[in-house]
């Protein structure tokens, strides 16, 4: 019987090595390990070994048993590695991955929310408007006299109720400051009018942000350092940054800002209109509010605003303004989100 | 407003460049935008006489000549030009000139014959377009003078005056600023000023409110002909045309000192010169010849006879000066800017005159101004001024405005002790005098304290300012919140495939009410649109993005979805609300190499993605609706409340935004963003049934499959199994629908659907037996209420 175990072995572990795929090593596990397999049937014979024989053969048997299972589970284990690793293999890895279509958003959006969290680390919060305005919003109370050629009929959109539609997003500051006392700290993301004439570089309607800081004690020397500030967060620390001297109606002293900068081309870039708040306009919001909560004495502020557009052209490097209106694919979905 | 460099460097000494005075005076606020240069500034250009002219042997259209250009030797040159003769005097580069564009003159051959130079044009020396061939100069000129004599260069400075500071419209006024920001020293030169004495049988004010200051000088025995080079070429430079010396000398004085003249022809006027408003209808006939029929609003110079000038504006041509003018009447007075800027605007006349008085002179200014014209009106014209001005109305004694240091200091934040105030202040000519600072007369835009910080801080220089920097906590307002929300919604949509829009807030009318909210009130409109297609603030965002869709389906889009966020507007309150719109056309995916089968949007895709947008605790509903323009078409119900539109196009609006042979459906949708922020939810909402323990015991689904009536609606399913309020079942959700035209699968008139059950329990796992009686009791239930069928 000895004999006969150690032929099965060598029979067993041949058969098993030869398998060549998961049907034939199946076979072979029935073959041998089976309820009817070689093993059982050489076991099936221990009740005719003698008392002493049997804890041997047994032994042996057992042995027998576990060397088959061993060697069948291993095969197995190598089967289906090399099973697996050929259902991989078949893979075309370098076809083009698939996924929903993704969606933009609009550069302006970009650049309005670029603005918007820069200001907000400086602690501005938003504030808004209608486009619909009275004169009074618009103009008289940012000391813009009647007569002023800004507010004829050739360069603002009037409604026939004679309100019009914001020549600038300053009116917000007259609203905020109207509806809550200083200190005001203020950025107001909007849209502005002019009647120009659309082309290449005009559109009547244009994307503006507004800024108004009004506190006691709040200078010249605060307004250039936020303006900086945010300029230089936006365009890099390279930035380079002039205030020139102008005027506006609201502000005194005013102040155009020019930007050279590499994200926009290298060349001085007007950009943008600042200065401290004019007393003037501070006296028209305190009669508006029948107090003098914005004395001038005792108050003072800084404003500011830029068009988006503009920047918003030179940024995407669009030749013609109407781009931004277009809502060409082909354009906006260069800005995946 | 042109300044010429030449003409500045008459009461500026300095030796700067122009790009650096250029600078200066732009960091001043004066900001130069082009300096544009004329005349030639070439070396190696001279005057050259042709000597002889011949046919060059190998070519037609050129000819040989030889020229003398003063060196002694006669120069060879070829030549393309025809329209010279023999002995005509013509400018010549010689070898070594360098033309615009940097084209380098040498020696060389031309078809086979040497040129030792070029014969030059008008355009190749940069002096303008001029005639074709040659520039023939007069025959007086010297052989061999440069050219850069003949024609010297000037630089003009193209300036954007602010409209605060008139007293930067002459020369004057900006050599002033110039000197007072470091550019050079200002060459004072004051003029004498008469006696002034007032004669109202000469000039009288009867509308003050057009007029404070208004003088006149009498000049006879003049010479009218014309201006010296000097003066022609000073108005040249600027863009005027020579008249005569008399208008010459008026014009020249206003771009010197800021302030207008007029000359009247002493012998046309009758009696005295008034400043009054014009009567209703009365007829003016101007210099250029046109008449106007002037208003009650317009002011005038009138004499015995009528009006003779528009005051500020134009004179009149009945009393212009001519070639027979002897004696003149000088004008020079201060005309209020409102009246003037009014009156210029309802005549439609625009003056350099006007420009200046719209913006304010002064009466100091206009005293100066008629005595230098004088000055010169006497040595060029020959004639003699009368002893005295005649004067009507006041000039004003000097302003003084008082300043706090302390302010300065404050409100530009620096630190400047008070006499280095005064001392820069005393550059701009602002003395510091008892009670405060002298304001000259030219400064009438100094009339506050601000005004004098302004100019302190212009003079200080900002780039002398140390930047500071303030933060101050801020809560979010409810603009920050409104914000934030459609901002996490563009990021939603945009990752969900949508490409935002933006389009204009002005179109036309046609559209905009179509899809306009039904309670709408009527569309707003501009009053002076620029044109048609402009003339209306929109309603609706859906015309806006169905133009997109058009646009984009002629570039060759196949698969459209598109969001916008903006502003509509309306009648009625609330007058502007800001809207989400969305339009998907065209094919569901891109296309891949899955090969699954595509397929092309309809209305559910869009009702999908506006259900998730809602809060899921209060979801989004719909409601079938009629719409005037979406045969389609569900009410958005945000809260139960309508707040929205979602439709199809009909097939003849699809038509017309789909052009060359694209095909399929157009969905839209429009909802209130403020409706849908108020029903968002924070996000951390704690609903024990959705957002409360996970469930720890298994879901059992139970799919039934329905025979129905076609025309039962889906929602009847679901309503009715929700209705029976069976405890255990979480959920219900439609897998399959299918009818059969032939009648085959299902009866004609029929439909199947197959719907999922899913039931569970939050404490336990459900057994077999429960849940087979809850599906009965539902069963029963479809087939009393909807009429449901089991199949199979």
């Amino acid at each position: 019987m000895e004999t006969q175990i150690e032929q099965l072995r060598v029979e067993a572990l041949s058969a098993i090595a030869e398998a060549s795929d998961a049907l034939a090593l199946k076979e072979a596990r029935v073959r041998y390990l089976g309820k009817t397999g070689s093993v059982s049937l050489l076991s099936e014979g221990m009740k005719n070994l003698s008392k002493e024989e049997r804890p041997v053969m047994g032994k042996l048997l057992n042995e027998l048993r576990t060397a088959v299972t061993a060697a069948l589970d291993e095969k197995e284990g190598a089967l289906t590695a090399v099973a697996d690793a050929a259902a991989l293999a078949s893979i075309d890895t370098s076809l083009p991955g698939t996924a929903p279509e993704s969606g933009s958003l609009h550069p302006l959006t970009l650049l309005v929310d670029r603005a918007v969290q820069i200001f907000r680390r400086l602690g501005f919060a938003i504030a808004d408007g209608p486009d619909i305005e009275t004169e009074w919003h618009c103009f008289d109370a940012l000391n813009t006299p009647a007569d002023h050629p800004a507010r004829n009929e050739q360069d603002t959109f009037y409604l026939p109720d004679g309100r019009l539609l914001r020549t600038h997003t300053s009116s917000i500051q007259i609203r905020t400051m109207v509806a809550n006392p200083p200190p005001i700290r203020i950025i107001a993301p909007g849209a502005a009018y002019r009647r120009d004439e659309v082309d290449a570089t005009h559109l009547a309607q244009f994307t503006q942000m507004e800024g108004l800081y009004v506190a006691p004690g709040v200078s010249l020397a605060d307004l250039k350092g936020t303006i900086e500030f945010f300029f230089r967060e936006l365009f890099g620390p390279g930035t380079e940054i002039r205030f020139r001297p102008h005027f506006f109606p609201f502000t005194e002293p005013s102040y155009e800002i020019d930007l050279r900068t590499e994200a926009l081309g290298g060349k001085w870039m007007e950009l943008a209109g600042c200065g401290m708040v004019d007393p003037a306009v501070f006296e028209e919001v305190n009669k508006q509010r029948g107090d003098n909560a914005y004395d001038p004495e005792k108050v003072s502020g800084f404003a500011f605003g830029f068009g988006l557009d503009r920047l918003a052209m030179n940024l995407t490097g669009i030749s013609d303004i109407r781009m931004l209106t277009e809502n060409d694919l082909r354009f906006l979905s260069r800005f995946t989100a | 407003m042109k300044i010429s460099l030449s003409w500045l460097r008459d009461y500026l000494r300095t030796d700067k460049p122009a790009a650096e005075i250029a600078r200066i005076l732009t960091d001043a606020g004066l900001e130069v935008g082009a300096i544009e240069s004329t005349g030639v500034a070439i070396p190696k250009v001279v005057a050259a006489q042709i000597l002889e002219s011949v046919q060059h042997p190998n070519a037609d259209r050129l000819s040989v000549c030889k020229v003398d250009d003063g060196s002694g030797t006669p120069r060879q040159i070829v030549c393309g030009a025809k329209n010279y003769k023999v002995g005509d005097k013509v400018p010549l580069a010689q070898p070594g000139a360098v033309m615009p564009g940097d084209f380098k003159i040498k020696v060389g051959k031309l078809r086979g014959v040497e040129s030792e130079g070029m014969m030059c044009s008008s355009k190749e020396l940069g002096l303008g377009e001029g005639a074709d061939g040659l520039l023939i100069l007069p025959p007086e000129t010297t052989v061999g003078t440069p050219l850069s004599e003949l024609f010297p260069a000037e630089e003009v400075f193209e300036i954007e005056i602010t409209p605060n500071r008139p007293d930067w419209l002459g020369h004057l006024g900006v050599a002033r600023e110039a000197a007072a920001f470091g550019c050079g020293e200002l060459k004072a030169s004051e003029p004498d000023l008469p006696a002034i004495k007032e004669d109202s049988s000469v000039a009288a004010i009867t509308a003050p409110a057009a007029a404070s200051f208004y003088s006149i000088r009498r000049i006879d025995g003049v010479k009218v002909g014309p201006s010296p080079e000097w003066l022609r070429k000073r108005l040249e430079s600027v863009g005027l045309r020579s008249i005569n010396n008399i208008v010459d000398v008026t014009n020249f004085v206003m771009f010197e000192t800021a302030q207008p003249l007029h000359a009247f022809d002493a012998a046309k006027i009758e009696g005295a010169l008034t400043v009054r408003f014009a009567n209703d209808g009365e007829c003016f006939t101007a210099l250029d010849g046109r008449e106007h029929k002037l208003s009650a609003n317009d002011p005038v110079i009138a004499d015995a006879k009528g009006a003779q000038a528009l005051a500020g504006i134009t004179g009149g041509a009945a009393s212009g000066v001519s070639e027979s003018t002897t004696s003149v009447l000088l004008e020079s007075a201060v005309f209020t800017p409102t009246v003037i800027r009014r009156a210029s605007r309802a005549l439609g006349i625009s003056t350099d005159s006007s420009y200046r008085f719209e913006r304010g002179v002064d009466a100091q200014g206009a005293l100066a101004a008629s005595a230098r014209a004088a000055a010169l009106i006497a040595q060029l014209a020959g004639g003699s001024a009368s002893v005295d001005l005649v004067i009507a109305g006041a000039v004003p004694a000097p302003r003084v405005i008082a300043l706090r240091g302390d302010r300065v200091r404050s409100l530009l934040g620096i630190s400047i002790d008070d006499t280095a105030i005064a001392s820069l202040l005393a550059k701009l000519g602002i003395k510091e005098v008892s009670g405060g600072f002298e304001i000259p007369a030219w400064r009438n835009d100094l009339t506050r304290e601000v005004d004098l910080i302004e100019e302190v801080a212009r003079l200080h220089g900002i780039g002398n300012i140390v930047s500071t920097l303030q933060g101050i906590p801020a809560h979010s307002s409810e603009a920050d919140r409104a914000y934030d929300f459609a901002r996490a919604l563009r990021r939603r949509l945009s990752g969900g495939g949508f490409h935002e829009a933006r389009s204009g807030t002005l179109t036309g009318s046609r559209d905009q009410a179509s899809y306009a909210p039904g309670d709408s009130g009527g569309v707003v409109a501009v009053r002076n649109p620029m044109g048609e297609e402009h003339s209306t603030l929109r309603a609706s965002l859906i015309p806006g993005l169905l133009d997109a869709v058009s646009r984009n389906l002629r570039h060759g889009a196949d698969s459209i979805r598109l969001f916008e966020i903006g502003k509509v507007y309306r009648q009625e309150q609330p007058e502007e609300s800001t809207r989400l719109g969305l339009v998907i056309t065209g094919r569901t995916a891109l296309e891949n190499w899955r090969g699954e089968s595509e397929r092309s949007v309809d209305l559910f895709d869009l009702k999908g993605v506006l259900a998730r947008l809602g809060n899921p605790l209060d979801p989004i509903t719909f409601r079938s609706t009629t719409h005037a323009s979406l045969p389609l078409a569900l009410e958005i119900l945000i809260g139960g409340k309508p707040a929205g539109i979602l439709g199809v196009l009909s097939p003849a609006a699809t038509r017309e935004v789909m052009v060359g042979g694209h095909q399929g459906q157009i969905v839209v949708a429009e909802l209130d963003l403020a409706a849908l922020q108020a029903s968002s939810g924070t996000g951390f909402s704690k609903d024990p049934k959705s957002f409360g323990a996970i469930p720890k015991f298994p879901a059992v689904r139970r799919d039934l499959a329905l025979l129905l009536d076609a025309a039962t609606p889906y929602s009847l399913i679901e309503q009715t199994a929700q209705a029976t309020k069976e405890e255990l079942l979480s959920g219900i959700t439609p897998f399959d629908i299918f009818s059969d035209p032939e009648g085959v699968k299902v009866p004609i008139g029929k439909k199947s659907l197959a719907v999922a059950l899913t039931f569970q329990h939050s404490d336990r796992t459900l057994t077999t037996e429960e849940v087979n009686e809850a599906v009965a009791r539902i069963v029963t239930r479809l087939r009393e209420t909807a009429g449901a069928e089991i199949r199979g």
